[in-house]
Parts: C-alpha cells; sequence; structure tokens
C-alpha cells in the first residue's frame, strides 16, 4: 500500500495534468458542437481500430462457437429453404397452406469415402438424437444419400456415390421424373434414367428432388442436366447429370426427418396386404 | 508570503483581466489577438512547486476561456504549458548547468529569448490546433501559430522590459 501511495506521488504531475486535460477536453466537447463532433470522429477513429484488433483476435479463438452457432442457424434456415422450395412446385389451390413435414438436423461427416464402387458416409450423430434408418441426408447445396443404420451416437449413410441408390428426381421445369444413379468413376457425374422420350428437356436444365419418396421433399437443387441423347429403339432418354457439388469434399450435412414417414410405411404396408 | 508569492498572485489576476478585457480584443491586421498570459509561466519561479503550477495553469485557462466563452483551447493549451514549463526550462537553460532560480535571475539573453520563444511557440500551436481542430486546417493553423506568435514575443519581450531585473 505504502509503495502505490509512493508511486502515485512521484507521478503525482503527470497524474493531475492527463486528469484536468480529460477535464478540459469534455469542456471543449461541452461548449462546441464542433469539436464534440470532431472528438467524437477520432474517439471512433481509434476504438474502431482498437475492436478491429481485438475482433481478429477473439474471431480467431471464437472460430469454433462460431461455427456451431452457424450450424444451428442454417439447420433453421435449410428447414424454411426445403419448404418455401416445395410449397410453389406442389401448385395449390384456394391459398390453402401445405403441411411441410420434414425436420432438419445437422451433423458433421466424420468418414466419407469415394473410391469404392458402393460408398459410406458416417456421421457424429445416432439414435440418442433422434436418427433412424431411412432418413435423407443433404448437405448445402445437394444430396449426400440415406441413412442406413444407426448406433447409440454415430450413423451409417448410404452415399449418393452408391451404384445401389437410385434417387427419384425431376426437372425444376418438367414433372417428369426419372432416377438418379452414380456412373461410378467421377463423383460429379451422374446417369439419369427412366425419363421417356417424349417430354421437353434441354440441356442445362436444373435437377431436383422428385419428392416421391419418403427421404426427401420437393426441391432440392442437385445438378444440372450435362448431355442429352434421345436412344434409339427405346423411348427413353439418355441423361448425364453434373452435380453442383462434390459429394467427396463436404465436412457437414442435415438429416432430414420425416414426420410422415410412419404413416406413409403403414399405408404401403396396406397396400401390399 | 514573500515577494515572489504576491508577485505570482498579482500577475495572475492582472494577466486573467488582461487577456480578457484587452488582448482578447486588439486584433491586430483584422485577426491576431496576441496572448499575454503566458507571461504568468516567466513569473512563476523556477523552483517553486511544480504541482501548483499545473494546478494554476489550469485555473488560469480556464478562467479565461470563461470569462472570453471561448472552448477549452486555452485551457488545454495553458496546463500543457504548466506540464511542460520543466522540460522546456531545462531545454533552453542547459541541461548541465546549475538552473537559475527564476527566468529574471539569469543573464544570458539567447536562452531567455529561446525559452521565451519555445514557450509561445508550443502554446499558441496547441491553442490554434485546438481552435480549428481538423487535419485539413493545418495550413491555417501554421500561418495563425507564427503570426500569433510573432506578436506575443514582441508584446511579452516589451513587458519583461519593465521589470527590474532582480536577483
Amino acid at each position: 500500500m505504502q509503495r502505490i501511495f509512493n508511486a502515485l506521488l512521484q507521478f503525482r504531475n503527470p497524474i493531475l495534468y492527463f486528469f484536468l486535460l480529460g477535464l478540459s477536453f469534455s469542456f471543449t466537447a461541452k461548449q462546441s458542437t464542433f469539436h464534440e463532433f470532431n472528438l467524437q470522429k477520432y474517439g471512433f477513429y481509434f476504438s474502431s481500430r482498437l475492436y478491429a484488433f481485438k475482433d481478429a483476435i477473439g474471431n480467431y479463438y471464437n472460430l469454433k462457437e462460431i461455427n456451431q452457432q452457424l450450424l444451428n442457424e442454417n439447420e433453421q434456415l435449410k428447414k424454411n429453404d426445403l419448404s418455401l422450395r416445395s410449397i410453389p412446385l406442389y401448385r395449390l389451390t384456394n391459398n390453402q397452406s401445405k403441411r411441410f413435414p420434414f425436420k432438419v438436423k445437422k451433423a458433421n461427416i466424420l468418414k466419407n469415402s469415394y473410391k469404392n464402387q458402393r460408398n459410406f458416409l458416417v456421421l457424429d450423430i445416432g439414435s440418442e438424437n433422434g436418427v433412424h434408418p431411412e432418413m435423407g441426408v443433404i448437405s448445402n447445396n445437394g444430396i449426400v444419400g440415406v441413412v442406413h443404420s444407426v448406433t447409440k451416437n454415430y450413423s451409417n449413410v448410404i452415399s449418393i456415390l452408391n451404384q445401389d441408390l437410385k434417387i427419384n428426381v425431376r426437372t425444376n421445369k418438367n414433372p417428369a421424373f426419372g432416377s438418379l444413379v452414380w456412373s461410378g468413376k467421377n463423383p460429379l457425374e451422374f446417369k439419369i434414367e427412366d425419363i421417356v422420350s417424349n417430354v421437353s428437356l434441354a440441356k442445362g436444365d436444373t435437377i431436383i428432388t422428385g419428392g416421391m419418396s419418403s427421404y426427401f421433399p420437393l426441391g432440392i437443387p442437385i445438378g444440372k442436366i450435362s448431355k442429352l441423347e434421345k436412344m434409339k429403339g427405346s423411348g427413353y432418354y439418355s441423361v448425364d447429370a453434373t452435380l453442383f457439388n462434390d459429394p467427396s469434399q463436404i465436412y457437414y450435412a442435415y438429416i432430414l426427418e420425416n414426420l410422415d414417414s410412419q404413416e406413409l410405411k403403414s399405408l404401403q404396408k396396406k397396400i401390399s396386404q | 508570503m514573500n515577494f515572489f508569492s504576491l508577485i505570482s498572485i498579482l500577475s495572475f489576476i492582472t494577466l486573467v483581466f488582461g487577456q480578457v478585457v484587452l488582448f482578447n480584443h486588439l486584433q491586430v491586421f483584422g485577426s491576431i489577438n496576441p496572448i499575454l498570459y503566458l507571461l504568468f509561466f516567466i513569473f512563476y519561479r523556477f523552483e517553486s512547486n511544480q504541482t501548483l503550477l499545473i494546478l494554476l495553469s489550469f485555473l488560469l485557462g480556464f478562467l479565461i476561456d470563461f470569462l472570453s466563452q471561448s472552448g477549452g483551447a486555452h485551457t488545454i493549451a495553458s496546463l500543457t504549458i504548466g506540464f511542460l514549463r520543466p522540460l522546456i526550462i531545462r531545454y533552453s537553460f542547459g541541461n548541465t548547468m546549475e538552473l537559475p532560480q527564476s527566468y529574471f535571475s539569469d543573464s544570458r539573453t539567447l536562452n531567455k529569448l529561446f525559452f521565451l520563444v519555445l514557450l509561445t511557440v508550443i502554446h499558441h500551436l496547441i491553442y490554434f490546433t485546438l481552435i480549428y481542430f481538423s487535419l485539413d486546417a493545418i495550413l491555417l493553423i501554421t500561418k495563425n501559430t507564427i503570426f500569433t506568435s510573432l506578436f506575443s514575443l514582441i508584446l511579452m519581450v516589451i513587458t519583461l522590459n519593465f521589470y527590474p531585473n532582480r536577483k
């Protein structure tokens, strides 16, 4: 304590000076709005520099947290986006509001393979977070696959890069549907089978999910038509498609939970009985 | 209370009123108002209490600002000069020599003049910087500093010649 007093006494002149200087600056600011404005301007300049510096440091340490926040936000946005995309395509009459039966869960991709002909992914959430088999998995710009099996904390996903998985798709202009299958070489190159050749398609049309399965809602954009040919002798198109983003280069995914899947299943059971 | 304290108090009061009533309205060549209260920093003895000088310089500037309804420019400039005075004294009268007791006890004319010039120019620079308070007005600040300093200096030297050289 004595030392503090000694130091204060030793530096009493500078302390007094800066105290009075601050006081006089506040008088100046009170007296004239011009000075007040300019003082605020300079003050803002310095404080903004300071905050920018602090922010640059803080940002780096907060990256993980911010990432998490962004993912949470994306989860919400993704849901809104999906419901918005599908509503205009359903063409409802009488301004009925359409139910959107999908919920979105975010997940990190732990393992992603693309070298085999039948690839699987591992996600870091499982049955404890409400993941069940046969849920659709999408990424920020396209689809990833369908959940195959789940454990308590992890889930196994059949990748879209798997020649056994066929996904119901259509173009954004024409409701004719086909199934999207991986051609097995480049992770971006896909084939669309079973589109009858009497519908009008064009190169460059956007391919969206068809909404005929319980995995994906209608209207998730997947890719573009890159090559279009009418096969001779059969009534089908041969369509090559390119994906918007590479399924081998994604690190986050969103799992779509179809709230009506039980209902749909029971309905299908009734039909098969 | 000795002779020097009396001189200080009297000069303080005289300079405040002189500045407010007379010198702020002089307007040499239309715009130049010499600043004469700097004489206080010369009358105040070099060996006297520095903390008291800071307080007094604040009070001096504040009174002048208050009475002439200017912003805080006089206060800040005068306060800064009060704070910097020991440095200016050491710089102008020599670091190695024994410092004189007051401005009047020294006989070296050049050093005394240098002391006056330094005091005036620093004060005026701070004063005009605060008056204009903008980076765009650098030319105006410099011009005003130079011309007003010149007139302040002339008037100060004239005033100082009326004082006897008391040891």
